[in-house]
């Protein structure tokens, strides 16, 4: 793993944590390796924003959380997305891609 | 939908706090050791991993904090919490509390009370529905020439013109008229004994049109008017004061001069009239009989049958969506038409009235009065609440300045910065509140005592314009508290008030600087304040001792209305009759008549030729004056008879015709030679515009000058003419000289009425000075209240000053204790004191009195006799600062001479 972690980009730490939700079901601890893999190790956010993300789309209704037992055998909380929350997510995704672009298209002009 | 969620969720955090924390602290909970299981497989001790996790992650407690502050009902949840503080912190200091929310509340109950005025006179619109649509019919430069006018020249219109703009149909949905049965009161009968009472005679759709409600009853109707019916509507004011509410008012009869009429309904309550500040007691349909007649008018100006009497004042509803400029478009031709009927050929020359609409918001008949008063007056409470504002913060400042300590070990303690602030505004938001809940009752009977005193019957409504204006008053204090401490508790560094004692407690340059200028800027304030009621008062003072030329104590002063007789002859014997009754009747020293009553602001202006020559020049220049008088006038009423006679008994009709006139007409008009023996004669205009000379009399006495109308009119040439003589001779006023107390004669003049007709209502008696104070009642009103409110400012600033001095030499026990023990006399240390304070005064005489001479200068039209650089009231002003200054800094400054050197430095 790579020393150096960075914050994840203002704002879009919702984004990603529908993006690993899209895939499976999962709870925090999940999301939160999930986004640590994915990213490579780049981003690796602390427990109070995660939680606090997970808060915030829960009561938009984008996504919805159940206690179960994991495969360990510990109780936890599993989201899933909502209907909702996959069109958020398709719809930020695609924005997000506009911005991207942009973005690198005004940093590699010289 | 997600915002339900989101509230739903809310909720559920703040009621049912403990089942959502359990939840948070365990899924946080497994969250961490799920990590910590992760790490030891790596092969390091459970320790070492929870350890590694929390650095990593974040620790439980700083995590939960995070999720927590992020919803809303955080927010809620510490405001909730910062209230309940600020509540303790306030009940911990009673006393404190108490001054700061009483001198809130003296500054925005005045602001609303003033504003509630202003409210009602001004800008509120008559309570009835859509009342935007209403608006006056006004002539701005006066009806056409050739007319005959009442009082209120500028918005009266003839019958002819009401006819024809009532068909407008496209402008107006309804066009009302209504004029008054007299000037004053009319008499009227409901049971046995003659009574008066305040009366309007309107069309058919005056209330319809209006959209006034009834209590009982019902309104008129078109056939009302047409048929000239005789019914009649009371008033909610009069039902009540009158008919004590009685249902079984309705259907009674009320005679209206003899003439019965039925009663048919009472308006809501509410309701008063369109155009005034009093209520009219009753309405009636337009009369055609000759008995009852607008203004009171006798002889051949009818309503219907007299095109050139300009009495009727209308009001209009104008069709939804109609502006005024098209409406005004639309109806200047049909006026104009309308005008000219009963003219003749108009005379190219003569000037042409114009037709414009004047607004109904706020008392037609006060607006233009009272305006620049009542500004004025909401200047003042403006500054008194600037005053208080600067006291109670001045007390939060002291008060936070010895939480200094507190504030420095809350965060020492780990609070926020902005947490503390949030506090500090919560509790002065707390105090506020309680000023203006306090200030509102204040607010309610102050401007209660203001409808009293401006004598207004329409109370002044507190609604929801006005609780918007105290609402938006006090958030700004609230703001404005709220900042000033904070500076004190979040810049003082937490080293500083732990090392030091509290005796010596932290104190900076300039935090005592400011408190200085706030002290000062506020005894400018006052000075302003002190101005403003000096030169009022001293205006007062002008009216009250200006000489009026005539012995105005002892005088009586009553109307009556013989409607029974009506031919000259018959009315002059009538008053002929009354006055020798009445010179028998006890405690009369001697009577006499005038036609307009002496101080009622009322009066006949016109011109008269002199030698049979028309004089030349504006009306300003030549207008006259002109009474009628009875007998005895001079002697009664005490003027000096400068040459010749007065008015006798022997001046009757068959007798030849004579006149007095005043020293201001024989001086304009014959400034050389004597004028007795000249001759003056009436003016009449013909149809054509020429002018004819009619009757003449001779000058027979000149007399001195008198006040006629008002207290402060310039004295201007006046005719006074023996009653008998005149063609047509008015209703008369009757004037009473007696030794004692002139309303003890009431009773007698009473029994002397109802000897000559049972039917004869004495009307309005009054001492004729408080006929004449009336006058200048505006002028007293508002030195009144300017006084009130200079008092409360002096108040103010004296606690304010009292306080600041008293807690600076707190302060200084200890420095004075090394004073004196180092040898300072008491003289020195009261010096010590005193030299502040009169720093402080003098710095804000320096900058207060530019600003008073400036606001005295808009005060300018208010003043009477005086100049707003008058030097007596700004020295009073002056005066009055330096003695709040002295008064406040006395007992701290007794207070630091008697320091005990020994004590003050045990202290340290």
């Amino acid at each position: 793993m790579p020393d150096k972690s960075s914050d994840v980009v203002q704002g879009t730490l919702d984004m990603l944590v529908l993006k690993t939700l899209a895939l499976e079901p999962m709870h925090g601890y999940g999301i939160s390796v999930r986004i640590e893999q994915m990213s490579k190790g780049v981003f690796r956010p602390n427990a109070g924003s995660l939680f606090l993300a997970i808060q915030r789309l829960q009561r938009d209704g984008l996504i919805a959380g159940e206690w179960k037992a994991t495969e360990n055998n510990r109780r936890a909380r599993y989201y899933v997305l909502t209907k909702k929350g996959r069109q958020r997510l398709s719809s930020e995704t695609r924005e997000w891609g506009r911005q991207a672009a942009a973005i690198a298209r005004i940093l590699e002009a010289s | 939908m997600s915002l339900l969620r989101n509230l739903g969720s809310g909720l559920r955090s703040l009621f049912r706090k403990e089942q959502v924390n359990r939840e948070l602290d365990e899924e946080l909970g497994e969250y961490l050791k799920m990590s910590a299981d992760e790490k030891m497989k790596q092969g390091i001790s459970r320790k070492e991993a929870l350890r590694a996790v929390r650095l990593e992650r974040g620790s439980l407690e700083v995590s939960k904090e995070i999720v927590r502050s992020g919803g809303w009902e955080s927010t809620v949840e510490t405001s909730w919490q910062d209230l309940r503080f600020a509540a303790r912190m306030l009940r911990k200091s009673p006393g404190f509390t108490l001054v700061a929310m009483l001198t809130l509340a003296l500054g925005i109950g005045g602001n609303t009370a003033v504003f509630s005025v202003m409210n009602t006179v001004l800008l509120r619109y008559l309570p009835l529905p859509n009342p935007e649509q209403l608006v006056f019919l006004s002539l701005p430069n006066g009806p056409p020439d050739g007319v005959s006018t009442t009082g209120d020249d500028d918005k009266s219109f003839s019958y002819p013109v009401f006819e024809a703009l009532r068909k407008e149909h496209a402008v107006f949905s309804d066009l009302m008229a209504y004029m008054p049965l007299a000037v004053d009161k009319v008499a009227v009968r409901i049971g046995e004994d003659p009574e008066e009472a305040e009366g309007d005679m309107v069309s058919g759709n005056f209330f319809s049109g209006l959209g006034v409600s009834f209590t009982r009853g019902r309104g008129f109707a078109l056939e009302d008017e047409t048929a000239h019916a005789s019914v009649l509507v009371l008033s909610y004011s009069y039902w009540t004061t009158r008919f004590g509410r009685s249902p079984s008012a309705i259907g009674q009869t009320i005679n209206v001069k003899r003439v019965p009429f039925t009663v048919i309904g009472v308006t809501a309550q509410g309701f008063y009239r369109v155009e005034s500040a009093s209520s009219t007691d009753f309405w009636i349909p337009l009369q055609k009989r000759s008995e009852i007649n607008a203004w009171d008018e006798e002889g051949p100006k009818t309503l219907y049958g007299a095109p050139k009497w300009w009495c009727i004042q209308l009001i209009g509803r104008l069709v939804p969506g109609v502006t005024e400029s098209q409406a005004l478009a639309k109806l200047d031709p049909v006026f104009q038409g309308a005008a000219l009927i009963g003219l003749g050929t108009p005379d190219p020359k003569a000037k042409k009235s114009t037709l414009a609409f004047s607004s109904t918001q706020g008392i037609q008949d006060m607006r233009d009065d009272y305006q620049k008063p009542i500004q004025i007056l909401l200047a003042m409470v403006g500054l008194v609440l600037a005053i208080a504002c600067a006291n109670v913060s001045m007390l939060l400042v002291a008060r936070n300045a010895t939480r200094a300590r507190e504030f420095s070990v809350r965060i020492a303690l780990g609070a926020g910065r902005g947490r503390l602030l949030r506090q500090t505004l919560t509790e002065s938001f707390l105090l506020v509140a309680g000023g203006a809940a306090f200030g509102w009752m204040f607010a309610i009977s102050g401007s209660r005592a203001l409808a009293a005193w401006s004598g207004t019957e329409i109370p002044f409504v507190l609604d929801s314009r006005v609780l918007l204006f105290t609402f938006a008053m006090s958030i700004s204090c609230a703001i404005v508290f709220g900042l000033a401490p904070l500076r004190t508790a979040v810049s003082v560094p937490v080293g500083v008030t732990f090392k030091t004692s509290n005796a010596t407690a932290y104190r900076d340059q300039r935090s005592s600087w400011s408190g200085k200028v706030v002290v000062a800027s506020q005894m400018a304030l006052c000075l302003i304040l002190l101005v403003g009621p000096g030169l009022l008062v001293r205006s007062l003072r002008n009216y009250q001792t200006l000489p009026l030329g005539l012995r105005v104590d002892g005088l009586l002063v009553f109307g009556t209305d013989p409607f029974s007789v009506h031919s000259d002859e018959e009315k002059a014997h009538f008053y002929q009759n009354l006055l020798s009754r009445l010179r028998e009747a006890p405690g009369v020293e001697s009577a006499t008549l005038v036609s307009h009553r002496l101080g009622s602001g009322w009066g006949w202006n016109s011109v008269w030729a002199i030698d049979g020559v028309e004089p030349q020049g504006s009306f300003s220049e030549i207008g006259m004056s002109a009474n009628h008088v009875g007998p005895d006038f001079c002697h009664t009423l005490g003027i000096p008879i400068l040459r010749g006679r007065d008015v006798t008994d022997a001046d009757t009709r068959s007798a030849p015709k004579v006149v007095l006139v005043n020293e201001t007409f024989s001086k304009r008009f014959f400034p050389k030679g004597d004028a007795l023996g000249h001759s003056v004669t009436t003016i009449s205009s013909t149809s054509v515009g020429k002018h004819k000379l009619e009757n003449s009399f001779t000058i027979v006495g000149v007399i001195g000058d008198s006040k006629y109308k008002r207290v402060d009119e310039k004295s201007k040439p006046t005719l006074y003419f023996p009653f008998a003589q005149d063609t047509s001779i008015p209703n008369m006023q009757v004037e009473l000289r007696t030794h004692g107390n002139p309303e003890a004669l009431i009773p007698s003049v009473h029994a002397v009425l109802h000897g000559l007709d049972p039917n004869l209502p004495i009307q309005k008696p009054m001492t004729q000075r408080a006929q004449f104070d009336e006058s200048y009642s505006q002028a007293r009103l508002f030195a009144r209240l300017s006084i009130f409110f200079g008092v409360i400012a002096v108040l103010l600033v004296a606690t304010g000053l009292y306080g600041t001095l008293a807690y600076r030499v707190d302060r200084r026990t200890s420095e004075i204790g090394v004073r004196m023990a180092l040898g300072a006399q008491h003289g020195q240390v009261l010096w010590l004191i005193l030299r502040e304070s009169l720093l402080v005064s003098g710095a804000a005489i320096l900058a207060g009195v530019p600003v008073a001479i400036a606001g005295a200068r808009l005060m300018r039209s208010m003043l009477f006799g005086v100049q707003p650089g008058d030097m007596i009231s700004f020295l009073l002003a002056l005066f009055g600062v330096i003695l709040v200054a002295l008064a406040a800094s006395i007992i701290p400054a007794r207070r630091a001479m008697r320091v005990d050197p020994i004590t003050a430095l045990r202290y340290e």
